[in-house]
Formats: C-alpha cells, structure tokens, sequence
C-alpha cells in the first residue's frame, strides 16, 4: 500500500519571498504527524498544497497513491473523499444547521442511503464529543470548542482514510484541548485514520503526537518521535521547547526526582 | 462482496458477517441485511446471539452504524452481545459506534405552517421591517446632525472615498444610460412629430421628460443596483467579521464611522449623477434631433432655453436627494441587521436593491401627485 502522503521538492513562492524550498516528506499510513513551526514558515501553506487548494511552485505532491496537482477532476474528487479537513476557525456553513453541515458530505456523497443519514449524523456528533441537541442549532450559536468539534464531526463524515487539522486546540481552554487531544488520539488508534495536525499546542506535542515535523526555514528542521526533537541542536527547536514556563519544568524535575 | 447470514451453531443464533463492510458500500449492505431473515423465520431463529465477524476485510462506523440499527431493531443489543473472530481493530470500532449510537431521537423537522398563517406572518415581517427603517432613518438623522453641528467628528477621508466610489465611478455608467434613454425618447417622440411637422417640439418633450422625470429615476435605479447592493453587503460582512464590533470596542460609534459617511455621500451625488444624466439624455436626443429631425445643435439649445422652466429641472434635482436618503437608509439597515451567517448577507443585499427601486417609484409617483395638486 503507498504512503498516505508523498512529498518531493516541494517549492513556494509569494512574490520574492520562498515560503518552502524543496520539502520532501512521507508519511505512512495510521501514523499521527504533528507539524510545527514558528509563525510564517508556512505550515497552512503546505497543508493547502497537500490537499490541493493551493498550488506549489515546483513538486509533487501524492496523496493516497494519487499526484494530487496532476490528477483530472474526478480523480482529485475521488481523493477528496478520501480524506477530511478540519480548517483553523471551523469554516461551518454558517447557513445549515450543525447536523446539516455534518449531513452535506454524506448526501452529496451519494453513497448513503437517505433513511441512514440523521443516524449518522448523530454517530458522528457523538463521535466528535458533541452533545446530542447541538445538532438543531446553527454554528454562529456555538462556542469555539464546539465550533471545532463540529467541523470534526464534518471532516469524519465519509470515514476519511486521512484527517487534517489546522490548529484543532488554538484558542481552546486547557482542559477542552486535551479532550480534543485524546479525541485525535482515539480517532487515530481505533479507527487507524491517519492524522495530521498543524500545531502550537505545546502540550498536543507532548501527549500525542508520535512524530513530529518541524519547519523552518523553507525545510524540514526536524523528523521524528519527541524525544529526537528535543534532543535537536537547533535554536528555534530549543526556544520553542524552552519556552514552556519555568514552573512546568520544576514540577517536571520534581516528578522525576520522586 | 458483503454479505451476511444467518444460522444456527449449537443451539445459538450466529450471524456471520463477511467481505468489506464500508460506507461505499451501504447501499449494498441496506440490501443484504433486508434479506437477511427475520427473527422466527425459517429455521425458527430469533434475535442474533453471536456475531461472527471471522470473514470480515472491513468494518468502518458507517456500516457498524448500519448494522447496530439492524440489530437493535431485532432486539439484541450490539453493545453487549459475544462476538468472535473479529479482528480487534474492527470489534473496537462495533463497540464504539454502539455505545455512540445508543439513544437517539431523531428530531423531528418543523410542520408546516398554513397559507393565512404564513402571509400573516409575511404582513407582519414587512410592518416591522417598515418599522425598523423608519428608526433607522431617524438615528441617521440625529447621527447625521451630530456630524454636521460638530464638523469635528465627520470622517472626511471616509466620506470622500464614498463619493469617489459612488459618485465618481458611476458617471460613465450613468452617462451611458441617460445618453440613449435620450436618444430612444427624442427617436420616438420625432416619429410622432414629424407626420404633424411638429419636429421643434421634440425638444420641448424631451428636455422635461428627461430633466423631470426620466434622468432621476434612472440614476436612482443605477445607484440603487450599484450602491445599495454594495452597502448592504459591504456592512453585512463587516459585521459578519466582528469589524462593526472592533469598531464600536475602540470606543468609535459605528454610525459614525460607516454610516453617515455613506449616506452622506450618497446623498450629495445622487443630485450630480442626476445632472450628468440630465446633460447625457439632452446629448443623445440632440444626436437624433440633428440626424432625423433636421434641427441643428444650436437650434436645439435655442429651443431648450426658451421652452424648459427651470422648475422641472430642480425638481429633477431635488427629488435625487430623496432617492438618495431612501437608497442609504435601506442599504445601510440591511447591511447592519439579521442574524450574521452568509445567506443572510445575500438575501439582505438581494432584498436592498428591491426595496429600494421599489421605494424611489413609489417616492417619484408621491412627488408626481402632490407637484401636481400644487400647480407646479
């Protein structure tokens, strides 16, 4: 079976300015990516180029087996199904109703049957830690937590292969994130999606990403399981991991003294 | 292939699934399991007891979903019951999706409701959007007189902005339009004039057609396609975007800021668009007076001077503001109400240009009747 996602020599450019500058990267299939990298360096970018919302300047990009900027029109559809997205603010239809932006994909889809449609819906909402009777209101009626756990529910629609997340935990309280930490975490393990999220969230780092890809520069900085970043040379690298508050790294020492 | 069957191991109900369970193929399994039989059938097999999942490629939440329905409709419970030889992946993901999917009401779609109630509720909709124009239409006033009493707080560059944007790059548009509104009319009129030889008064009908009647209703449709559509849209996203709550946060009014620039504006070009178009509809009327009628160019200014009263020029020019006023009011209340989702900006936008052409014909008709009645 082919790697989920294929990057090669991946080039952007806005203006004069080289966002990526030849990015190749693999991910294989089940695994849970975290992508991180100071602001700027172009991680949504790249997450557009993956899903083919934006085109690279130079290189391929194969999803699913498929060249994502090579594919006709009904190819590229058929790998949209395939995968879901979960963009930064939601990005519900703010005219449905919560359950009738989970329902857009099934129907359109064709694959559903309509008697199944509402129960879906419902399993998806209970899949994405929604309550039942958030389904009838509309998303400008939701708070930003639950906005996101909507556009879950509506990535997770058509039992996506792939899940991308544009910052699932930004502007989300600790305790909500961490939900929504091992919501991923399950989404991953027992349903086998592979995932990939576009993070800040020091502690979604920490908790569940098994490998994690740091930019910078135009490059891949960094590949690999959390302790291999934290062991890198690089500045921006020991920054970010440093800039967890001093008291967090005191109660680390002292659970690890006892 | 999926499939699934039914049978009796041992005294128990089994039912086997087998092949690739999956969302694309729910059609299919609808149908494999309406064949499957029912409790008490055949082989006098009640509810499942055991499923067997060992011929199972694939179980996504889909098909579980499908299939829980399926069961719970029998009477066993997909949360409980023995399976065997499923993979784990597959038995977690049955597991879950029973748990998830246990009790459910589906909500139920509002009925609904009969004619009269609905063009009740219609009559009463439009009242109160009457309603809220004419408050609206007295808080752009009072705003309107703060600015103007304290010259300090009129946002200038905004106000210029909107008159280069609504002024400025309508007068081709408007030039167009007028130009051969006039050339038509004066091209109609001449037909009628010629057979009594009457070609001179051509000139009379258009110069107070276009400057009395014609040149500002036309502007007034143009501006209200051009620029009440765009105000209502303009502010409904601005809204829609926490920009009016930014504003009004900063401790700015947000009637200030955007509103009475805009209505402001609007009300001091929709009198020179109407000039433009005035000018525009003599021009082209003057091109079929010079080619059809045989009246030069300086005949035809001759006879405008000795038979257009100045009266029905100004009142050409006086209605425009009002037009103005009307277009403003309705784009901006538009703009900054309902609830804030996309439709809503559309169908506002939508509904602004139709109110709007509306409220000048019925404006321009009320002008007509009480002009008329007081002899001028």
């Amino acid at each position: 079976m082919s790697a989920a996602i294929e990057l090669r020599g991946i080039t952007t450019r806005f203006g004069r300015q080289t966002i990526h500058d030849g990015i190749d990267l693999t991910i294989g299939r089940g695994e849970l990516v975290a992508v991180i990298g100071g602001s700027g360096t172009g991680k949504s970018v790249l997450l557009r180029e993956i899903i083919g919302l934006h085109r690279p300047d130079a290189g391929t990009v194969r999803l699913l087996g498929t060249d994502v900027w090579q594919a006709a029109g009904a190819e590229l559809a058929a790998v949209r199904r395939r995968f879901g997205m979960m963009f930064q603010d939601g990005a519900l239809f703010s005219s449905l109703t919560v359950a009738g932006n989970v329902a857009v994909p099934l129907r359109e889809s064709g694959l559903v049957p309509e008697s199944l449609v509402a129960p879906l819906v419902a399993l998806r909402l209970a899949q994405a830690g929604l309550p039942a009777d958030a389904g009838a209101k509309m998303p400008a009626q939701l708070s930003g937590g639950m906005r996101k756990r909507a556009a879950i529910a509506r990535a997770l629609a058509l039992e996506p292969e792939l899940l991308f997340l544009d910052e699932p935990t930004s502007g989300l309280d600790p305790i909500t994130a961490r939900a929504f930490d091992r919501l991923l975490e399950g989404l991953c393990e027992d349903l086998g999606i592979t995932v990939v999220v576009v993070t800040h969230d020091l502690d979604t780092l920490m908790t569940i990403a098994r490998r994690v890809v740091v930019l910078g520069g135009g490059h891949v900085v960094a590949d690999g399981d959390l302790s291999t970043i934290l062991a890198s040379e690089d500045p921006w690298i020991r920054e970010y991991f440093s800039s967890r508050t001093s008291r967090d790294r005191r109660e680390d020492a002292e659970a690890d003294g006892t | 292939m999926t499939d699934c069957r039914i049978g009796i191991e041992a005294g128990r109900v089994v039912m086997r699934l087998a092949g690739a369970w999956q969302l694309a193929r729910l059609r299919q399994l609808d149908e494999a399991l309406k064949a499957c039989p029912a409790p008490g059938a055949e082989q006098g097999a009640g509810a499942p007891q055991v499923l067997d999942g060992s011929a199972l490629d694939a179980l996504d939440t889909a098909a579980a979903l499908q299939l829980c329905g399926w069961l719970r409709a029998r009477g066993a419970d997909p949360a409980t019951m023995p399976v065997r030889g499923f993979d784990p992946r597959f038995e977690r993901v049955l597991r879950q999706v029973a748990a998830a999917s246990g009790d459910q009401a589906a909500a139920r779609p509002a009925a609904l409701r009969p004619p009269i109630a609905r063009f009740g509720a219609l009559a009463v909709s439009a009242g109160e959007m009457l309603h809220g124009h004419l408050s609206f239409l007295g808080f752009v006033i009072v705003e309107t007189g703060r600015a103007l009493v304290r010259p300090g707080r009129l946002r200038v560059s905004e106000l210029v902005t909107q008159l280069s944007r609504t002024c400025v790059t309508a007068v081709p548009v408007v030039a167009l339009v007028t130009a051969l509104i006039g050339l038509v009319f004066a091209y109609l009129l001449g037909l009628q004039a010629e057979q009594y030889g009457a070609n001179i008064f051509v000139v009379d009908g258009v110069a107070l057609g276009m400057t009395r009647e014609f040149s500002p209703l036309i502007v007034a449709v143009i501006v209200a396609g051009r620029s009440g559509a765009s105000f209502a849209a303009q502010l409904g996203t601005m809204r829609l975007n926490e920009e009016t709550d930014a504003i009004a946060v900063l401790g700015l009014s947000v009637a200030q800021v955007l509103v009475v620039p805009r209505v402001l504006a609007l009300v001091l070009a929709l009198p020179l668009l109407v000039f433009v178009g005035n000018l525009a509809g003599l021009a082209g009327a003057a091109v079929i007076a010079s080619t059809m009628l045989d009246i030069t160019p300086s005949t035809f200014l001759a006879r405008l001077h000795d038979s257009l009263a100045p009266r029905h020029a100004i009142i050409g020019l006086v209605k425009a503001p009002v037009f103005a006023l009307l277009i403003a009011v309705i784009g901006c209340r538009m703009g900054m109400s309902g609830s804030r989702d996309t439709r809503t900006i559309g169908i506002n936008t939508t509904s602004t240009v139709v109110q709007s052409i509306v409220g000048v014909i019925v404006i321009d008709a009320l002008f007509a009747v009480v002009l008329q009645e007081i002899g001028w």
